[in-house]
């Protein structure tokens, strides 16, 4: 800090130092005092001077500090996101849910259709599997739609993704420990006491071979989690 | 030996969908006698009221889940032997070694096919 650096005024004390060795008898006066007190004021000028300045720019960098921030969480646009892309994103999550139950649902039904279909008349058994072939296409046209849906949620991900580093990157520092809720902690609790880890990347998920040899004592092939020795022995101790 | 086909099977899991295809492959092995539930409440509940030659159950399900309805049943005197398979996307193998441990008979990562879920049950049977 450039306070720090700030000096008493060499002059001011040498004089102050020559007025105390003065040899002086009796009691002290009041002018004595008052020329102390002025020798000691005016020895701590340009101390106080270099203080005033330091705390000044100090100031001023925090003033900026502050302004940049502000700026940033401008830029995050909170309020866009939460009453925007955020309700979007939603939208457009459940509009997949619903296009792959429904697509899911016309296939199956064709497919029950087929399964349970009278084949005793051939002509009439073609037309309805050439039906049944039609809406199971149409059915998939599905995916097409669902891909841009995914797509549009990405692109607010990223958006938000985005603007968040930014700030991250204007304040600085290290992420803070995590303070959950109490609804947060149990749900997390809930998840590791019930082990659920849900559908896994294909890289990080095991085999159903991996499963059966494991299940049957073999090793664990190449998986990436394969259990240790241990775990595999503990499971037919 | 053959498998009893006509035995009451239970398909545990929260999406219809998957009770629907479950359901169907299950028909296609000769399965007749299927019946479903939401979750591992639900299933417990039906378990306690009828008598099920094999229980296929779902993991990750609200508010019991497969994992803890396994345990239900292999802690329960009267359902303790009852076969049971978990068919689940939970494909990390803490969980196959939770579910080997609490007792589960056989384990089928999601996706699978009718060929796996035969295979499966076969195994059961023939232990």
């Amino acid at each position: 800090m450039a306070a720090q650096t700030a000096q008493l005024d060499p002059k001011r004390v040498e004089e102050i130092a020559k007025y105390l060795k003065k040899g002086r008898d009796g009691d002290i006066a009041l002018k004595d005092v008052m020329v102390l007190a002025e020798l000691m004021v005016g020895s701590m000028q340009s101390f106080f001077e270099a203080l005033d300045s330091s705390v000044y720019t100090e100031l001023r960098e925090i003033a900026d500090y502050i302004t940049g921030a502000k700026d940033e969480i401008r830029n995050l646009q909170a309020n866009d996101i939460k009453n925007n892309r955020i309700p979007e994103a939603g939208k457009e999550l459940d509009a997949i849910v619903q296009s792959t139950e429904e697509a899911t649902n016309t296939i199956m039904e064709q497919a029950e259709m087929l399964m349970s279909a009278d084949t005793s008349d051939t002509e009439a058994f073609q037309a309805q599997v050439n039906d049944a072939v039609m809406q199971i296409f149409e059915a998939c046209s599905f995916q097409d739609l669902t891909g841009q849906r995914i797509s549009k949620v990405v692109e607010t991900l990223n958006f938000i993704d985005h603007r968040i580093s930014r700030l991250a990157e204007v304040i600085g520092g290290g992420d803070a420990e995590t303070h959950l809720t109490d609804l947060e902690a149990a749900s997390e609790k809930r998840k590791e006491n019930l082990i659920l880890n849900g559908p896994q990347s294909a890289e990080d998920a095991i085999s159903q071979d991996d499963v059966d040899n494991m299940l049957n004592g073999g090793s664990e092939g190449d998986s990436a989690n394969a259990p240790s020795q241990d775990d595999i022995d503990a499971l037919f101790d | 030996m053959p498998v009893d086909v006509s035995m009451q099977v239970l398909v545990v899991d929260d999406y219809k969908t998957m009770i629907r295809i479950i359901r169907n492959l299950l028909k296609q092995l000769g399965f007749e006698n299927v019946d479903d539930a939401a979750d591992g409440s639900e299933a417990l509940q039906k378990m306690q009221e009828k008598k099920y030659g094999l229980v296929i159950s779902d993991w990750n399900m609200e508010p019991m889940t497969g994992y803890e309805l396994l345990k239900e049943v292999r802690s329960d005197d009267g359902l303790s032997r009852t076969p049971f398979i978990m068919v689940t996307a939970e494909s990390k193998t803490e969980n196959v070694i939770a579910a080997k441990k609490a007792g589960v008979n056989n384990y089928i990562v999601k996706p699978f096919n009718a060929a796996t879920l035969k295979n499966k049950i076969d195994a059961v049977f023939d232990d």
